[in-house]
């Protein structure tokens, strides 16, 4: 006699199963208590100092002012915040007021219906921020998040290197950078920092080209009618050649990452580089990653992307991205509150102050204390326009497509015109 | 007593007759129920979900609803990344049954000989186990920095330009295999000491007598006796050969240029980078299907000693 | 002798090998980024002790540990539990369906993580079981019940039919055999398995990254996060705190290999 299982209790278990899933499909969020206490969950991706405490006391505050409310924090780092976001999101349950950086990733977000239109919630307050940082959380015209940080892309330089190399004035034109690249290799100094493993940092390059050559707009216009195979969009991948092609990166430069110990920033940090083109944040990691804890000090300059001869854009179209929060769908009524009070000129002050976040409201710029902050921050202020980071502006599949094949153009793997029809393939895609 | 020139192998299965156990069915389903209510909905159902998703052009929200039927697969059999995919999943196989198996299976034998410190070594070979990817992935960028000294002659010595190992398309799929070996051959080295625990001193002490010297011994009596445990090491390792991510993920992160990517890296891009869900879940079904493959065509072919006699009877008769 | 001579030459070799790139992490410990950058490799220069201090003086530090052993000791006992009730019928026993059964285990072990993690998650929320430490503990003996199931099965092979039909004889049932005869033949087996799944448990990051909100669950690897920020990690402190966290999942191998080497090595005389 031999025994076997019976087929049906196996049918059954994965019945029970299956069943349990459905259940939790429908399912949505549990939180807005009712009667009058209310839970915020606040995820955000500044976990470390200076702004970890920060975020905390204004939580603190927020609370101890208004009986009823309680906000639950979860800081968390950078790409585990995404990792969870996106299940969370996917299964249904957006926190109450997350990180976002706007653009594509919003959009889709919005599409799916799971953050908050807060359009006519922060009508009445809204004026007070940049005009120009409000752009990639508006989507269709309606307002999905508010930024708290803005910052922009730019060169950071190392003054004495290039005095030693014989450069004057730091290259106002694309020509002239190559001219400086090319100094500076006889100087035996490398000319430029770059995480190529990374991918993103190298796709600041290519953007950048894109909008001096064809205009602020051909990024965004690539996008709407699904095609990167044009003439302006190809001359920038060939710009981006020249360069390349004179070999300006440090020695190892495929492996090496950002922030790591001997990557892009500790490079640039510990003067083994010249220049690396990088965000508002570029002195102080290149500070905290360097030998000497200060990076280069005062011999650290800034200057903006140059301009290409001939091409459309102009040296004020600025290139960057920031930081905002996003309101999930099933956020109770005091999130909005909540918001607007972390978006007050007091509390971004407090944020200015500590060096790590550029403000977005317009009042709190006087309280940016260090040089570099008040330099983007003033380059910022003149801008005449804004293109959000391909990876973030982008749906995520474009976005990351973008970051593939620059950095394949960087290897050398693609020619500048293979770059756009690959990208015109994923966005058709889309 | 057993002639040296014959290998020794487990006596052939007592008659049918015997074999059959008279058991209840409900017995054996009460010592399956815990392992088969956990498995089948823990496992198999987000295994069913991901395999219904293969199906559709999904982004992960909502539902799925674009039906695509074997667009995702035929996408991924025509795509580059994934062909290099599957060759590289193909060398890392090799290599790993080339050099990893066996060196774990020297180690083992090595620290089953009375040495001093022997339970010392045994711990420290495990250690590099008993390590998240992150740490190994760390401390191995840390070890391999260009500019600097010990990385610069290793990587040299791979035939990277200095300090370059994970930078250079040509060497960086070698570095990762060396990581991993690193990290994983001390799972192999304590499945075959714990085996090698399990053959009766009696056996191997009757062939020394007999005149055999330790590399006969261990060929003619160690070695089939291991059998088992070694076509079971062979196993795993394939299957986790193919299900390849976090080392490199964190190593490389699959490049550069993917030429260090695998299957489960190219997963893992397009499912949560992309949000592409439903190729990304198709990608998975590939890799399943092809562990499966392997499976099924290794049961019949090579464990299928094992899988013959369900109980063994030690002892040799002559 | 010579041949002892050389059996430690090449252990002393192998464990090189394996201990200078940990001898790395560990000084790395001692260093602060700065100098991971400039001299990565060589002695700090000046000894930092302050990260590692830092770490083991934080609360947090100890709570997460607490949560990741507990989760470890409570995963390995229930699949190597359920394994091992499996792996004795599948061993031991003929019956229909035996075979596709244990392929349906087998072919756990084929399926990437990865992509089980969203249709996981919708199923643990719908159990109420997010913020909950069998949320983790449970998924994590599922997905470890192949490799289990699989090793205990070639281990309980090996015990000779004639110790159960003895037992058998003496009026023993099945489970009173498998309890009190199997299990203590198996023991290498069962500590090997048990090490298994509790380094799995111990280094696993997605599932508690995903279940846990409230972050006094978290466990170690997820816990490394405070020293990555959004631009840079604190690789030193990093690098502090890994060392830290393999230090009681080598402690406990250390037990259980003494079980693994201790267990019975003779057969019985057929």
């Amino acid at each position: 006699m031999t025994a076997h299982l019976s087929r049906r209790s196996l049918l059954g278990m994965a019945g029970l199963g299956a069943g349990a899933m459905l259940l939790g499909g429908c399912g949505g969020d549990d939180d807005g208590g009712s009667g009058g206490t209310q839970t915020i969950d606040w995820w955000h991706i500044q976990n470390t100092e200076p702004m970890l405490p920060v975020w905390a006391a204004m939580a603190k505050e927020y609370q101890d002012a208004h009986a009823g409310v309680t906000v639950e924090i979860q800081p968390l780092e950078n790409e585990a915040f995404k990792a969870k976001l996106t299940t969370a999101t996917q299964a249904g349950s957006p926190p109450d007021l997350f990180q976002s950086w706007g653009g594509g990733v919003l959009a889709q977000q919005v599409q799916a219906g799971l953050v908050k239109d807060i359009t006519d919630d922060v009508a009445p307050w809204i004026g007070s921020l940049l005009p120009l940082a409000m752009q990639p959380y508006t989507v269709e015209g309606r307002i999905y998040g508010v930024p708290f940080d803005l910052g922009m892309i730019g060169f950071w330089y190392n003054t004495a290197h290039f005095e030693r190399a014989g450069i004057g004035s730091p290259p106002a034109t694309w020509a002239q950078l190559l001219d400086a690249v090319g100094k500076l290799k006889s100087a035996g100094i490398v000319p430029i920092a770059l995480a190529g493993k990374d991918k993103w940092p190298g796709h600041y390059y290519w953007s950048y080209l894109a909008m001096r050559v064809g205009g602020l707009s051909v990024l965004q216009q690539a996008l709407e009618q699904k095609n990167f195979d044009t003439p302006d969009l190809v001359a920038a991948g060939q710009r981006f050649k020249e360069l390349i092609d004179l070999q300006p990166f440090q020695k190892g430069f495929l492996g090496a990452e950002y922030g790591s110990p001997d990557g892009q920033a500790a490079t640039m940090g510990n003067g083994g580089a010249a220049m690396e083109l990088m965000g508002q944040w570029a002195p102080s990691v290149q500070a905290s990653s360097s030998t000497s804890k200060q990076g280069i000090g005062d011999k650290l300059g800034f200057f903006p992307f140059p301009t290409v001869d001939g091409g459309k854009g102009t040296v004020t179209e600025v290139f960057g991205g920031g930081n905002g929060f996003a309101v999930g769908r099933d956020a109770p009524p005091a999130t909005l509150d909540f918001l607007k009070t972390l978006l007050d000129v007091a509390n971004q002050r407090r944020a200015a102050a500590t060096g790590a976040v550029l403000p977005t409201v317009k009042d709190a710029a006087d309280s940016i204390k260090d040089a570099t902050g008040k330099t983007v921050a003033a380059t910022l202020a003149g801008a005449t326009g804004f293109q959000l980071y391909l990876d973030q502006a982008y749906p995520p599949a474009l976005g990351q497509q973008v970051n593939d094949s620059v950095a394949e153009l960087v290897a050398g793997a693609k020619t500048p015109e293979e770059v756009v029809k690959d990208l015109t393939a994923v966005a058709k895609s889309q | 007593m057993v002639a040296i020139h014959q290998t020794v192998r487990p006596a052939a299965p007592p008659a049918r007759g015997r074999r059959r156990r008279r058991v209840r069915p409900a017995t054996v389903a009460a010592f399956l129920a815990p392992a088969l209510a956990l498995f089948l909905l823990l496992v198999v159902t987000p295994i069913l979900v991901a395999a219904y998703a293969s199906a559709f052009k999904w982004n992960g929200f909502g539902v799925p609803s674009d039906f695509v039927g074997w667009d995702n697969f035929t996408r991924a059999f025509a795509d580059p990344t994934f062909r290099g995919d599957l060759w590289r999943a193909f060398v890392l196989v090799a290599l790993s049954l080339l050099v990893q198996l066996p060196a774990a299976l020297g180690l083992a034998m090595l620290l089953n000989q009375p040495l001093r410190g022997r339970a010392v070594y045994r711990l420290l070979f495990f250690a590099p186990y008993v390590l998240s990817e992150v740490t190994t992935a760390v401390l191995f960028t840390l070890v391999f920095s260009p500019n600097r000294g010990l990385g610069d002659t290793l990587s040299r010595l791979l035939g990277a330009e200095a300090g370059a190992v994970f930078a250079d398309p040509d060497t960086v799929l070698l570095a990762v295999f060396l990581v991993v070996s690193w990290k994983y051959f001390g799972l192999h080295m304590v499945l075959f000491l714990a085996a090698r625990q399990g053959i009766p001193r009696e056996l191997t002490e009757a062939a020394t007598t007999d005149g055999a010297t330790a590399w006969q011994t261990f060929r003619h009596v160690t070695l089939p006796l291991l059998g088992p445990t070694i076509r079971i090491s062979v196993f795993l390792s394939v299957i986790g050969t193919i299900q390849l991510f976090d080392m490199v993920w964190v190593l490389t992160g699959g490049g550069p240029i993917h030429a260090s990517e695998t299957m489960a890296v190219t997963m893992y891009q397009f499912g949560f980078r992309r949000f592409e869900v439903g190729y990304a879940s198709a990608i998975s079904i590939v890799m399943f299907a092809l562990s499966f493959a392997f499976a099924l065509v290794y049961q019949r072919v090579v464990m299928r000693r094992d899988t013959e006699g369900a109980v063994t009877t030690r002892g040799v008769q002559g | 002798m010579i041949r002892r001579a050389v059996l430690h030459l090449l252990c002393l070799a192998v464990g090189a090998v394996i201990v200078v790139p940990v001898g790395f992490g560990v000084l790395g410990g001692f260093k602060d980024n700065g100098q991971l950058s400039t001299n990565p490799l060589g002695l700090p220069d000046p000894w930092v002790p302050g990260n590692y201090t830092g770490i083991l003086a934080s609360g947090v530090f100890w709570r997460q540990l607490a949560n990741s052993t507990l989760i470890a000791l409570a995963t390995a006992a229930v699949v190597v539990g359920a394994a091992a009730l499996a792996a004795f019928v599948f061993a031991r026993f003929a019956f229909r369906g035996r075979e596709a059964l244990f392929t349906l285990f087998a072919a756990g072990l084929m399926f990437p993580f990865a992509v089980a993690i969203l249709p996981l998650f919708i199923l643990l929320r719908a159990m109420g079981l997010l913020d909950n430490p069998l949320g983790v503990i449970l998924p994590q003996a599922a997905f470890g019940l192949p490799v289990t199931i699989i090793i205990l099965r070639q281990f309980f092979r090996t015990i000779p039919a004639e110790v159960e039909e003895a037992a058998t004889l003496d009026g023993c049932q099945p489970f009173g055999f498998f309890w009190r005869i199997l299990l203590p033949m198996a023991r290498p087996a069962i500590a090997t398995v048990s090490v298994l799944a509790i380094v799995t448990s111990w280094n696993n990051f997605m599932l508690p990254l995903v279940v846990f909100t409230d972050q006094s669950w978290w466990t170690l690897p997820v816990g490394v996060q405070a020293f990555q920020g959004q631009y840079a990690d604190d690789t030193a402190r990093v690098l502090a705190y890994v060392v830290l966290s393999m230090v009681p999942a080598l402690a406990f191998y250390a037990v259980a290999e003494r079980q693994l080497v201790g267990g019975l090595a003779g057969g019985v005389k057929g």
